[in-house]
């Protein structure tokens, strides 16, 4: 029984991290029906900065917040240069390339200037030995900050696209941005904030993610991205709880699998489940179908 | 939205399986009257700790050889020098071009098991003399087994899977009856953890309780951990590269899992002790010995001061100024004895026919290279035997931990 729950809180604990990965690809998709696929360089930047800035005299808590403000920006340049020029035409899918292209150029821009080897992250809120017992197993306290991290974020999510005007802006630009425009919604204003919160968050799951493999390399956060838009996608695009389901869901289905079946097959097992849905369920768990009038 | 999804999909899986080719430039060709070598490894890319730690050694060797004149007069051209990040498909489309080059006279090749396996058969098939300096795998240069004849044309400076199996296996049934195995999911990891089960049988009649595995770069290896946890393991013997087994650690110490941990190289490497930080104490690791004795061999002293002379105190030579890390003699002499040997050999030759080097590489005996004393046959092309290797361990210290002989 011991086995089984810590197989489980392990998978909530690693799905927690590919919800907050998703939830920052559905912020940007809510905006411009768009999937940043260069998403995972973002959190290899923030975590990667926060240890380049904070070796100094500078600190790591005050590099953290520095990172976060750089990735934050650079979503917001990522949006002028390699979406917005391809979401003007109609049906293209060029931003799949291009931010695909933007996370290699960060990870060959990281490996030129800081090296391709792994270095050390620091343990910035609790160390790799800090547990809570429960249940007789121990609980990870790094990991349970990030799914405390990951349900907030949802709630946040939530209340802003329910009871904002904000939210009812995103809401009304991700419908049509052409209508809502001429409405008097500041749609141009509303894709760069959707941005710059992606960014934000792209950088506090590599901070936070960083602490528990404690290395990070220019390739950290490729794998993780990958895993969480199999979370987007299970959990249903443009979805804040979606996004949580389908990586909690994800991350349990991996440790079971591996606990119970065979570690060489947890991985598999995501892109089984992705197939799956894509087949029967395109629009995911939370996601609704889309009608187009034709 | 489904069609969408698909085409995304799609899209996504043919960028995954593209493969592009990136050249560095090497250097100009030269007149005919310059030696030239080709080399294909991972000079970028997150494996680049070994592929640009054997360039710089290959050139640490060239640039001793062509001081003291060259080979029989004739000076030494690095004339083609690739990047393959250690992808497979890169390695065979840079080893083409290199066999492609007639002018090449000999050939050091990827850092690593995966692409060296890749572009082995092409490089066995044509001919030419070929340095193996890192790839542990030994059918690389025993396709038949260890005990049958070599591919004719290949040399090992390796420390090959074989090797280290025999000593982690043996320090290990010594010592535990309930072994737990745990690789990397390549052609490295898990040939490492079949040559050890082999020698945990040969030496104590001990199967593992568990055998576990998991892809470079896993962020989480807490499935794995409670497998072996739950088979008993009394200690678990991992084989993989440094950043991966520092998150193998971590998640034994957050799943208080507090068994020994014994692993190939990769523990002796910085990304495991900067990842597993004050966890390594007590982690035991099997490595060539060289740079772990008191005082270094004549060779190792030389290339230790050239090395720091070129390129100071950095990653590749470690923290301590006045000594190089025990493990540059996997990341960088590995590659400047490979190079040596080859060099000598053309030199004893003097030609640049290929089986007239091969021959006379064949025919050093008792060769003292940085990493051992070499001596070569038509039946031994390996450089690394377990002597040359020894345990070592993480010890505690007043500001934190370092690296000595395993005394027990």
């Amino acid at each position: 029984m011991e086995f089984a729950i810590q197989l489980v809180f392990s998978g909530i604990s690693v799905g927690s991290v590919y919800a907050l990965i998703a939830m920052g690809m559905v912020l940007t998709f809510w905006t411009t029906r768009v999937i940043n696929f260069g998403h995972g360089s973002l959190l290899m930047v923030g975590a990667l900065l926060t240890v380049v800035l904070g070796a100094g005299r500078l600190g790591f808590y005050k590099a953290a917040l520095i990172a976060l403000g750089i990735t934050a920006v650079l979503m917001v340049l990522a949006e002028r240069a390699a979406v917005r020029p391809l979401v003007k035409l109609a049906g293209s899918m060029g931003w799949i390339v291009s931010t695909l292209g933007l996370g290699i150029f960060l990870q060959g821009f990281a490996a030129k200037f800081f090296g391709s080897q792994a270095v050390a992250f620091p343990s910035l809120l609790f160390t790799n030995d800090d547990t809570i017992p429960f249940l007789g197993i121990r609980l990870s306290a790094q990991y349970l900050s990030i799914l405390g991290l990951s349900l907030l974020i949802m709630f946040a999510m939530e209340l802003f696209l329910r009871r904002s005007a904000w939210g009812r802006a995103v809401r009304a630009v991700a419908h049509d941005p052409d209508l809502s425009s001429i409405v008097g919604i500041p749609g141009r204003r509303v894709v760069v904030l959707s941005f710059a919160a992606s960014g934000l968050l792209a950088g506090a799951a590599g901070i936070m993610t960083a602490q528990i493999s404690g290395t990070i390399d220019p390739a950290f956060g490729f794998n993780l991205m990958v895993l969480g838009f199999v979370a987007t996608v299970i959990g249903g695009m443009g979805s804040s709880i979606g996004a949580l389901t389908g990586g909690i869901f994800l991350g349990v289905l991996e440790k079971l699998v591996g606990g119970y079946v065979s570690t060489a097959a947890q991985h598999g097992i995501a892109f089984a489940v992705l197939m799956i849905v894509l087949a029967v369920r395109p629009q995911g768990l939370f996601g609704k179908e889309e009608i187009t009038k034709i | 939205m489904k069609r969408n999804m698909k085409t995304v999909v799609g899209i996504l899986l043919m960028f995954f399986s593209a493969v592009i080719a990136v050249p560095v430039p090497g250097g100009v060709a030269m007149a005919a009257d310059t030696i030239k070598i080709g080399m294909t490894s991972a000079l970028t890319g997150p494996y680049n700790e070994y592929g640009e730690g054997n360039r710089r050694a290959v050139e640490l060797a060239v640039q001793k050889w062509n001081k003291a004149g060259g080979i029989n007069g004739k000076k030494i051209e690095i004339a083609m020098l690739l990047d393959d990040q250690l992808v497979p498909d890169r390695a065979v489309q840079n080893m083409r071009k290199i066999l492609d080059n007639k002018e090449i006279v000999g050939i050091i090749g990827p850092a690593g098991s995966g692409p060296t396996l890749a572009v082995i058969n092409m490089a066995a098939a044509d001919g030419r003399p070929y340095m193996n300096p890192i790839a542990q795998t030994p059918t690389i240069t025993y396709p038949n087994g260890t005990d049958k004849a070599p591919r004719a044309n290949i040399f090992s400076f390796a420390l090959q899977n074989n090797v280290e199996a025999i000593i982690l296996g043996k320090y290990v049934a010594k010592r535990f009856k309930k072994v737990g195995l745990i690789h990397e999911s390549t052609a490295y990891g898990v040939t490492g953890v079949d040559l050890i089960k082999k020698e945990l049988k040969t030496a104590a009649k001990i199967e593992p309780v568990a055998v576990e595995s998991y892809n470079q770069k896993d962020q989480d290896m807490t499935a794995q951990v409670l497998r072996l946890q739950k088979a008993g393991a009394a200690v678990v013997v991992c084989v993989g590269l440094g950043a991966d087994l520092a998150v193998l650690r971590r998640n034994m110490g957050r799943l208080n899992f507090n068994v020994p941990l014994v692993a190939s190289n990769g523990a002796l490497s910085l990304p495991y002790w900067e990842g597993a930080k004050e966890l390594v104490i007590g982690t035991k690791g099997s490595m060539i010995a060289v740079f772990g004795h008191e005082k270094l061999n004549p060779a190792a002293a030389e290339f230790a001061k050239a090395y720091k002379a070129k390129y100071g105190v950095d990653r590749w030579w470690g923290d301590d100024p006045k000594r190089p890390q025990i493990f540059m003699s996997l990341s960088v002499s590995n590659g400047y004895d490979a190079a040596t040997i080859l060099f000598e050999g053309i030199r004893r030759a003097n030609s640049t026919d290929p089986k007239k080097i091969i021959k006379a590489i064949e025919s050093i005996r008792n060769f003292q290279g940085v990493n051992a004393l070499y001596s070569f046959s038509p039946q031994r092309h390996h450089a690394i035997e377990p002597d040359d290797l020894a345990m070592f361990e993480y010890v505690k210290t007043p500001t934190g931990s370092k690296l000595s002989i395993a005394k027990d």
